[in-house]
């Protein structure tokens, strides 16, 4: 697979926009409607949860020094449990990309499009990410360092823009459901996090250990961060019982903005920041996805596979039957559950590794 | 028996079905070009002609079998000269050379090759052969032939080595060649300089003489300024070169030759800074070049073709430029530049789109100012790419968006226009790529004209006839005028295609298919390749930050070349360029009267600000 390199910036605006990306879809109702007027601080605990899930997954890929997460699988689990594992992380990716792919177009439906139908969304966004995928992982991080840019500079302008509307007594009471009902649920939903796996996985496009710890913290981080201050400004501009209704409470956000009869209903504009943070996290699900296939069945060349995969991704993207299925099923699935496999399988393969002594320690110094 | 009388006998079924069956019809024979050789190896002209498929004579059918097995593969110009025999070697011999010179310039078929014949002292016959109309006559006269036949028996005595010495201290022009290689000598006849034989020698004189009417130095057509020089290329490439080292006065700069072309020889130069390319790149350009095997080549725009990286992109990845300054100032970037014989462009590699998106003037001008113009056109790229698609996807999908008094006025004056918008955006930028085509190709002063009151008569009809709104022509108006300011002419047709993929976008998706539209153009962009530099260099990738980029920091603050070109050296120019702001001032000649000025008036600006670069930039 044709995989490339590329530096500091171009990895954390790759990681950066496909771990904020959920922030415009329906993550901070969920949040909202499970933790009340604490979604700010759920969020940051499930960040500090998954840095901790980094720092191991840090330790595994140390003792694994110049490989990257599949290598390890098959180092430390043998060759055939090690590709079953590869191969789960296909179908997971694949299964996330679609539902990614279908709660992008659920959302814009209902918003911005309502009388196109569901599959003329869904099928161009997931024939781009395919097109991103044949040019390979070095086009994709450069396409993420240019709309990062944007990206981030639309949300700082729907967030400051909105700020006449922010009430922030709303925020009261600070713990919501309670302390531990926050810690529980920020806990589970670590999940949200869970794409940080992927550094794990492109580890050798980012020039080893250094970048990946140095990406990783940063990124995890900065989008735990932001994520907290836009759920805080969703819950300050709209209390806490109207934003658990709101399928986009950023979508919402940018809705009440209005300055003059001249500056209003600017929310369409915001469509674009949407779409290019979507399309890069479907393009590098789908990459992954497709690199995960590859590797598992020892396939050197992953171009010809491009059109099958689309096809199964699609078809997994028609599968829910009703935007709540996939909200109460699916998109539960990958942002509460996930953890079991993305971080629990690199767990036990540490565990494994440091029980059987497979591999060793790094001496490199620069870390 | 005839066709007719057979169509008689048929039984009514038979004519029936003949109706509906399928008949092979007659046609007459067509014209096949023959092959190398095919028509002496056939003797018989009515080979040429190959029968149409289908003939219902057998025997026909038979001959074009054999004919299909005798065809051959068309040889490519190289084979065709690597079967002769060798004939590149100069005989000794003055007939044997004047029937090469004669048969491989086909005298006397052709008109163009003079072949003057004379006797020198001695009996020594010679003779000289030029191109007419590509010589300076007066060179010939008065400094190879007058010399020539001044010469006393004297002068030609001694054995054919002496000779040859003599002869070449006796023509007069410039700069003299022997050659001994027949395929140096037509070179040389082609390229407009004479060639000298005397009987006895083993190698032809060639003897400068080039003096063909060419056009003089202009002012740039496509790249004019305000600020700065007003010499454009020609179609001379020695003059184009002349006018490089004109600028850049240095001994590195180095201009290495490449012929093109089998039947047209065209020559092109690659000029480079020795002490500043990348030497990757440099051959990079040079492997590129030497491997061009064509026929033909007559401008720099076909050039551009064989050697881009992207022959699909619309973008042009390398910057073509009418303008000696700005060539020189990419050589001195460390770039290599690629001039051709009968082109007044200059091919600069590697470009980026941060690049092609500068203006020659830019440097000219203070950076405030050229700042400012560089971010007018960023936004006029974006506005001529992106204006009619945003239009029609907020009128189409998003029409929340447009404040309540503008939609009103959108749809009243679209109350009476039938079409849909798209139709309208449609034939209004067609009608203006038709009045600006028409433009370029009626000659002078007319075409201007035809253009303006062509878009004011065919835009004020268009109103009146209800064919389209008059917020459209604004519209196009503002992506005609935003086109016009990029500043690279393949750039701007890049953009123009570009706008209909944005409209098509807008059209079917709104915000929502511009947005797909816009990572596509960008994945595009990331992978596009100049020369093995990526086309968004400085940006994706990030390279080190850049001084001239979309801010032009002031010139004394760039100290450095380009971090994504390598080159040798690196450094444009020292810290602190500005030296003079470290010095004192001389002494005011009126030094008496200073005595009387406190110290804060007797300070000349700036000099107490001057300890460091920080403070350079206060000023």
């Amino acid at each position: 697979m044709r995989e490339g390199h590329f530096g500091f910036l171009e990895a954390l605006s790759l990681m950066v926009i496909v771990l904020i990306n959920k922030i415009f879809f329906t993550s901070p109702m969920t949040l909202i409607e499970k933790l009340g007027t604490s979604a700010w601080l759920g969020t940051l605990i499930s960040c500090l949860a998954s840095l901790s899930f980094f720092g191991l997954l840090y330790l595994l890929m140390k003792r694994f020094n110049g490989q990257d997460l599949f290598q390890i699988f098959e180092t430390v689990t043998g060759k055939l449990v090690g590709r079953g594992l590869i191969f789960l992380i296909s179908l997971y990716f694949l299964y996330y990309t679609a539902i990614n792919a279908q709660e992008f177009a659920a959302i814009l439906k209902a918003y911005s499009l309502p009388y196109t139908p569901i599959y003329l969304i869904v099928l161009p966004l997931l024939v781009i990410a395919a097109a991103m995928t044949y040019v390979g992982l070095e086009g994709i991080a450069r396409v993420a360092y240019v709309f990062v840019f944007p990206i981030f500079g639309g949300l700082v302008l729907i967030l400051v823009l909105a700020f006449p509307v922010y009430d922030w007594d709303y925020l009261r009471p600070l713990f919501g459901y309670g302390l531990d009902t926050t810690i529980g649920i920020g806990l589970l939903r670590s999940s949200a996090y869970s794409e940080i796996i992927f550094l794990a996985i492109i580890i050798n496009s980012i020039h080893g250990l250094k970048y990946f710890r140095r990406v990783g913290i940063s990124a995890l981080l900065i989008c735990g961060l932001v994520f907290s201050l836009c759920c805080a400004c969703i819950l300050a501009a709209f209390q806490y019982p109207s934003s658990s209704e709101h399928l986009s409470g950023m979508f919402q956000l940018s809705r009440v903005i209005y300055y003059s009869r001249f500056f209003q209903r600017i929310e369409a504009i915001f469509l674009f920041i949407w779409v290019f943070a979507s399309v890069i996290t479907i393009a590098i699900g789908f990459y992954i996805s497709l690199k995960a296939y590859c590797r598992a069945f020892l396939i050197k060349n992953h171009r010809p596979l491009l059109f099958s995969i689309l096809l199964l991704t699609s078809a997994v993207c028609f599968l829910p039957r009703s935007f709540p299925e996939i909200l109460q099923i699916h998109v539960r699935v990958i942002r509460e559950f996930s953890f079991l496999l993305i971080y629990l399988v690199p767990i036990l393969v540490l565990l494994v590794a440091v029980i059987l002594r497979r591999g060793g320690t790094s001496n490199d110094k620069s870390l | 028996m005839l066709v007719s009388e057979k169509k008689k006998q048929q039984s009514p079924i038979l004519k029936i079905l003949s109706l509906i069956t399928y008949k092979k019809t007659s046609r007459p024979r067509s014209f096949v070009l023959p092959e190398q050789n095919e028509g002496q190896e056939g003797g018989d002209n009515s080979q040429n002609y190959q029968a149409p498929e289908g003939r219902g004579n057998e025997e026909t059918q038979s001959e074009g079998k054999k004919r299909t097995k005798t065809l051959r593969k068309p040889l490519s110009p190289s084979q065709v000269k690597s079967g002769r025999r060798d004939v590149n070697e100069v005989k000794n011999d003055i007939d044997s050379n004047l029937e090469m010179i004669r048969q491989q310039f086909n005298v006397p078929q052709n008109k163009d090759l003079v072949i003057r014949e004379f006797i020198l002292a001695r009996d020594k016959r010679g003779f000289i052969a030029y191109l007419d109309g590509m010589v300076d006559k007066t060179v010939i006269n008065e400094h190879i032939l007058r010399p020539l036949f001044d010469l006393s028996t004297s002068d030609l005595a001694g054995d054919s080595n002496s000779t040859t010495l003599a002869l070449e201290n006796i023509v007069e022009t410039n700069d003299v060649k022997k050659l001994k290689n027949f395929k140096k000598v037509f070179a040389e006849i082609l390229k407009g300089n004479t060639v000298l034989y005397v009987d006895g020698l083993d190698y032809f004189l060639a003897c400068e003489s080039i003096g063909f009417e060419m056009r003089s130095i202009e002012t740039p057509k496509t790249e004019g300024v305000v600020k700065g020089s007003q010499e454009g290329f020609s179609e001379n490439l020695r003059t184009n070169i002349s006018l490089i080292r004109r600028i850049i006065k240095n001994k590195d700069l180095i201009s290495e030759f490449f012929e093109i072309g089998e039947k047209s020889s065209t020559t092109c130069a690659v000029v480079y800074l020795q002490d500043l390319i990348n030497p990757s790149i440099l051959e990079e350009v040079r492997r590129r070049i030497s491997s061009i095997k064509t026929d033909f080549l007559v401008s720099s725009g076909m050039l551009e073709q064989f050697i881009e990286d992207s022959p699909y992109s619309i973008i042009p990845t390398t910057l073509s430029t009418e303008r000696p300054d700005r060539t020189a100032s990419h050589l001195v970037e460390g770039k290599a530049a690629i001039l051709m014989d009968g082109a007044p462009f200059a091919i600069v590699v590697p470009v980026t789109l941060n690049e092609i998106m500068h203006s020659p003037e830019d440097a000219a001008l203070k950076w405030q100012y050229a700042t400012s113009l560089r971010v007018i056109r960023f936004f006029a790229f974006a506005f001529a790419a992106l204006l009619p698609g945003l239009y029609l996807a907020l009128t189409t999908f998003h029409r929340e968006m447009i404040p309540t008094d503008l939609l009103i006025a959108i749809a009243e004056a679209k109350e009476n226009v039938p079409f849909p918008t798209l139709v309208e955006v449609i034939l209004m930028e067609l009608g203006f790529e038709l009045i600006r085509e028409a433009g370029i190709r009626i000659p002078g002063i007319i075409g201007n004209t035809l253009g303006i009151i062509g878009a004011l008569i065919l835009g004020e009809a268009a109103v009146s006839a209800n064919i389209v709104s008059p917020v459209l022509i604004v519209i196009v108006a503002a992506t005609g005028l935003s086109n016009f300011a990029i500043p690279n002419y393949s750039l701007a047709f890049g953009v123009r295609l570009l706008r209909f993929y944005f409209i098509i976008a807008g059209c079917f998706l709104g915000f929502y298919g511009l947005a797909l539209a816009l990572v596509v153009f960008v994945l595009m962009l990331v992978n596009l390749k100049s020369f093995g530099i990526p086309y968004l260099s400085i940006v994706a990738p990030r390279n080190k930050k850049s001084k001239d980029a979309v801010v032009r920091w002031p010139i004394w603050m760039q100290e450095e070349r380009p971090d994504y070109l390598n080159t040798l050296d690196s450094r444009r120019q020292p810290e602190i360029s500005r030296q003079w702001t470290q010095e004192d001032a001389p002494e005011p000649s009126g030094a008496g009267r200073n005595k009387d000025q406190g110290p804060a008036q007797q300070a000349p600006a700036g000099r107490n600000q001057n300890t460091g670069k920080e403070k350079e930039s206060s000023d």
